[in-house]
């Protein structure tokens, strides 16, 4: 067992003096691999800041973060993009897929911004698109993808680098629940397949029977179910 | 490459549309410069093709060729210090000719020149004229479609002299007309018979020297002789009337495509990164550098430009063979190399603007985002 994304006492504020927000409270959370957290919480509790936080696109106030053992608090603007590209994999709502790329072409651009070989990309990418059930579909662009058929596509990019942890943001938001089911279904089996961690925001509790651990995000702190 | 070229073969219509324009702008920008030279050209190719690279001309003509005076105290000046055979009179008379057995009236401009020196005309189709030839002219080739041919006797209207056509010459116009190049000889009967000149051949005086020469030497005989400017052959070709009215209105034509074309370029590939401003969110979240996106949008700015160019430019030659000979336009290599890279420059200075919009999007917007 080893921690793949561990917080420390992190604390972020917004604005200054009285009007001083604390949005995440002196937030403690560890994520071991094989392990799939979700973070539960009405919209305005700051979950997004949370995920922010924790997938180094936003600095903390204070307190320190670590992804797959290292620290992000020393670390530049750059480094943190290199560190996203190699060590996370995002899946955000509404997948995001590009639209002027194919299927396939969505996981092999990452795999080109991380410097594989074209020949371990293509390899990399067949081999999620079938688990994922989605190769027949991988000559189509978005716009032809149902939203479920997007979201494998989305979760299949977030794996393509291998990375230490998986941030899901809402990733059942845009589709019926029993669509949800399964997308949330996959991103657990993925988790175990890989041996990495993940972690998903959402305000669905029908989507939560394959996660290992759920938290409330409540006053800024997370509290265990 | 790998986002450009692909966004490229997906919105194939939208960066057509766009390339449509600059084609257009970039043939436009193409065939008014080459309009511009070849205009110029068709002006003043008897003065461009000299080779000499001053001239003297008399301190208070104003640059004018036609103002000016001067006489063989200052040619032998001149000779004296850069040498007998690179300073050498020209005289110059706007006139209008009549042809014998043609229904022709033609202005043109004569230029009485020393046939042994270095203004002497390149004889392209007939004979030359030496010094001692009296009564022969060779003439800029033209005149050939007022229907002038070898052996065609013209008559100056202002002299009444007439002349035989003893050869022709390419490219040799002064102020839009075709130059009659004449030896002294005749230039002393014609400015005899208009009773403006003195009693001896001698005194009748040459409008400028034209040298070759340094630009050292060149200021060393303004100072020296006290009523002779010396000026560059651009100068000289600057003062021809007309030149630079017509330059300078087709300048200003060249100088606001090409803003134009900057301007139309930036305002698109904005609006285009404006729209997009949400992806470029994602690709940042994902991992994407900076420097990726800003050579995305920079490389399709060039794919785009060069694309138009490259057609434009063989949309330029074509309609160059197809254009008739009485069409001044002129394109040459170096005029095409410094446009082309001029409307590139523009068009990538245009990038810029969205550049910095990309710049300015921050991976933290694709989180929480619900829209598409």
């Amino acid at each position: 067992m080893s921690a793949k994304l561990m917080m420390k006492q992190v604390t972020h504020t917004y604005g200054d003096g009285d009007g001083a927000r604390t949005i995440l409270n002196h937030l403690d959370l560890t994520v071991n691999d094989s392990e799939f957290v979700a973070v539960l919480g009405p919209s305005g509790t700051g979950k997004s800041t949370f995920l922010s936080a924790a997938g180094a696109l936003l600095t903390p106030t204070s307190g320190e973060i670590y992804i797959d053992g290292e620290p992000l608090g020393n670390k530049d603007k750059s480094a943190l993009t290199e560190l996203r590209l190699q060590k996370i994999g995002f899946m955000f709502q509404s997948a995001q897929l590009l639209p002027y790329l194919k299927v396939e072409e969505q996981l092999l651009y990452v795999a080109k911004l991380a410097k594989l070989s074209t020949k371990e990309a293509k390899e990399r990418s067949a081999y999620l698109l079938k688990r994922l059930g989605i190769w027949e579909r991988r000559n189509h662009y978005p716009e032809k993808l149902s939203g479920g058929e997007k979201q494998r596509v989305a979760i299949a990019r977030a794996w393509m680098n291998k990375p230490a942890v998986l941030f899901a943001d809402e990733p059942t938001a845009s589709l019926d629940f029993s669509r949800g089911k399964e997308v949330v279904q996959m991103i657990a089996d993925e988790v175990k397949n890989e041996g990495k961690a993940a972690v998903m925001v959402t305000h669905d509790e029908r989507m939560l029977e394959w996660c290992d651990r759920v938290y409330h995000l409540q006053d800024g702190v997370l509290v265990e179910q | 490459m790998f986002l450009a070229l692909r966004e490229m073969r997906h919105s194939k219509a939208r960066y057509s549309l766009i390339m449509v324009i600059m084609l257009l702008v970039s043939f436009l920008v193409l065939f008014v410069t080459g309009l511009a030279r070849g205009l110029a050209y068709a002006n003043v190719s008897a003065v461009e093709n000299m080779s000499a690279n001053y001239f003297a001309v008399q301190s208070d003509a104003d640059h004018a060729f036609r103002r000016s005076q001067l006489s063989d105290t200052e040619l032998s000046a001149a000779r004296s210090m850069v040498g007998e055979k690179n300073a050498t009179p020209l005289a110059v008379q706007m006139s209008t000719i009549t042809a014998d057995g043609a229904d022709v009236k033609a202005d043109i401009t004569f230029f009485a020149v020393d046939m042994d020196g270095m203004l002497k005309p390149k004889v392209v189709q007939g004979d030359g004229i030496t010094n001692e030839t009296k009564g022969s002219v060779v003439v800029d080739s033209k005149l050939k479609e007022s229907g002038i041919s070898i052996g065609s006797l013209v008559k100056d209207q202002a002299s009444g002299l007439t002349f035989k056509v003893a050869g022709f010459v390419k490219d040799s116009s002064y102020s839009h007309t075709p130059v009659v190049y004449i030896n002294n000889l005749d230039w002393q009967a014609m400015r005899q018979g208009t009773g403006q000149g003195g009693s001896s051949a001698q005194q009748v005086p040459y409008n400028v020297i034209a040298l070759k020469t340094t630009s050292s030497v060149a200021a060393q005989i303004t100072s020296k002789l006290n009523n002779v400017e010396v000026i560059t052959q651009k100068q000289a070709i600057a003062s021809i009337p007309g030149y630079s009215a017509e330059q300078n209105s087709l300048l200003m034509m060249i100088v606001f495509l090409f803003v134009i074309s900057g301007f139309v370029l930036a305002v698109f590939f904005y609006v285009i990164t404006i729209q997009k401003s949400s992806q470029f969110g994602i690709l940042k979240a994902m991992g994407t550098k900076m420097s990726y996106l800003a050579w995305s949008v920079v490389g399709q700015v060039l794919i785009l430009s060069v694309a138009s160019l490259t057609i434009s430019l063989l949309l330029t030659f074509g309609m160059n063979m197809g254009l008739p000979d009485t069409m001044p336009f002129q394109l040459k290599g170096q005029t095409i190399g410094l446009t082309s890279v001029l409307f590139i420059g523009m068009s990538l200075l245009g990038s810029l603007i969205s550049v910095a919009k990309v710049a300015k999007v921050d991976a933290l917007d694709a989180i929480g985002r619900t829209g598409a």
